[in-house]
């Protein structure tokens, strides 16, 4: 029976053609552990990363409550303020506070800005959001 | 019979991994890029595109860049700048002499005085001395929130006085712009930035992007749709900023530009309650009608002016404008969070 299922080239099969396939498939299976072990690694925790002048000056994790100051050298600021998986700036020496007024952000490539302190607080790692773009 | 086996397997084999490298090319030929500049328009700028690597998109980007700072530089009010008669020369200019001007100026200040036509005098470019002391007296109330206070009712209105768009005397033929009245001055910022990013997008077809979502600081323009055909997902802000809901509705678009105009971001209050930037020029006060105006169009220069002018008018006016004009809707939301829309304004359903 069951060897009538068996196609006749198979028949002549030998030994070393059954390694390269056995080789094969090993290979292939072992690529695509890889790919995916890979990748799980490149997923990293979701993190504010805040820039200064264009320059990064520190990465802090959604995860982890915080508040931090970020002093500019002529005495200006702003603070932001992390809670809950998200990030606020809560405080700023600016004078539109269009960065305060601003709501808290968490998803991917999402921002705080404060222009008139050159400051950017962006969103690495998170979540991807529902939007292209969005109005306000 | 085994070698032909054999070199069959390896063929097979050349086949299966040549297949999974051109799929990963494939994959890389049509990358998204996002990226962000920051010295256009006092706003924000992220251009959504795709290349086919990073390098390409950031040239491309670059391209963009320098394009809409030459239309920072020419409707500046704030700042001159080297070789170039911008709105700043203009309105240094008032009761003095005409300026010559790029026709970059001359289109945006003809399209302003359209505007200002359409919609009955609530798009006024020409209101720069009422704005500019209502942008003083916000500037010091965020600073020192407990000394926030109203410009003087008495000052605004010997403001007001030097606001006449018949003193904006545009001559096509000699390029030149001049304001009869010395006391005035231009403030485009109502529809400046739109016109600039009307021109952006034209300019992105032109250098070879043919799916861009380009944001100019919550202005919103789509060349075509995403690269695989689908509309772009732009979302409304919520006007309540303290709700857990971030947007109102999202809006699918393709080749369309979407601008909002509200209360929540650049405002400032006294005694408790909020006075927001955009100032009607009917009462010299801001108005209290919306929180929100959203407007879709195909011109992003006119939406522009049309979200602006939407939300200092009332609403039964407002909605008769927008029925009027072919290719236009509107979204308006209430103080009290009421949604009201235009009759071909198309949102996604709740999902």
């Amino acid at each position: 029976m069951v060897k009538s299922v068996v196609p006749a080239g198979l028949k002549s099969m030998k030994k070393s053609d059954v390694w390269l396939i056995g080789v094969l498939a090993a290979l292939a299976l072992a690529s695509f552990g890889g790919l995916s072990l890979y990748s799980k690694l490149g997923t990293k925790e979701p993190e504010a990363v805040v820039y200064l002048e264009g320059k990064e000056q520190g990465r802090y994790a959604l995860s982890e409550d915080t508040k931090v100051k970020i002093s500019l050298e002529n005495g200006n600021y702003n603070i932001l303020k992390i809670q809950q998986g998200k990030a606020d700036m809560v405080e700023a020496s600016c004078p539109d506070k269009v960065c305060v007024n601003h709501r808290p952000v968490s998803m991917q490539g999402e921002s705080l800005v404060c222009l008139p302190n050159q400051v950017v607080v962006e969103i690495e790692n998170g979540e991807e959001g529902e939007v292209d773009a969005s109005v306000n | 019979m085994k070698k032909w086996h054999r070199a069959a397997m390896f063929v097979i084999a050349v086949a299966v991994l040549a297949g999974f490298a051109f799929i990963q090319k494939q994959g890389k030929k049509a990358e998204r890029f996002q990226g962000q500049f920051f010295d256009c328009f006092d706003t924000v700028t992220t251009v959504t595109g795709y290349a086919k690597d990073k390098e390409a998109f950031s040239e491309k980007l670059k391209m963009l860049e320098e394009k809409l700072l030459y239309y920072h530089k020419l409707y500046d009010i704030y700042h001159t700048y080297d070789g170039i008669n911008n709105l700043k020369t203009i309105n240094d200019a008032a009761g003095k002499s005409p300026v010559k001007v790029d026709s970059e100026i001359m289109e945006l200040l003809k399209l302003g005085r359209e505007m200002y036509e359409k919609t009955d005098g609530k798009l006024q470019i020409a209101y720069g001395s009422v704005l500019s002391l209502w942008h003083e007296y916000r500037e010091q109330g965020n600073e020192k929130p407990k000394e926030a206070c109203l410009p003087p009712q008495k000052e605004l209105e010997e403001r007001a006085a030097h606001t006449d768009m018949a003193q904006m005397i545009l001559d096509e033929k000699a390029s030149t712009v001049y304001l009869a009245d010395p006391e005035m001055s231009l403030d485009v910022g109502s529809i400046g930035k739109g016109y600039a990013v009307q021109r952006l997008a034209e300019y992105a077809e032109e250098i070879g992007m043919e799916h861009v979502l380009l944001s100019v600081g919550g202005n919103v323009s789509a060349v075509g749709p995403k690269a695989d055909g689908i509309p772009w997902r732009v979302g409304v802000e919520n006007p309540d900023t303290e709700s857990a809901r971030q947007y109102v509705c999202t809006l699918d678009i393709a080749g369309l530009t979407v601008v909002t105009s509200g209360d929540y971001q650049r405002y400032y209050e006294v005694d408790g309650k909020r006075y927001c930037h955009i100032i009607d020029p009917d009462t010299n006060m801001p108005p209290e009608y919306f929180s929100s105006v959203s407007v879709t169009a195909r011109d992003s220069g006119m939406a522009d002016a049309l979200s602006t002018a939407l939300f200092s008018t009332e609403y039964e006016k407002g909605a008769a404008l927008v029925e009027s004009l072919e290719g236009v809707e509107a979204m308006w939301i209430g103080k009290d969070g009421e949604i009201r829309c235009s009759s071909g304004f198309k949102i996604n359903e709740e999902e």
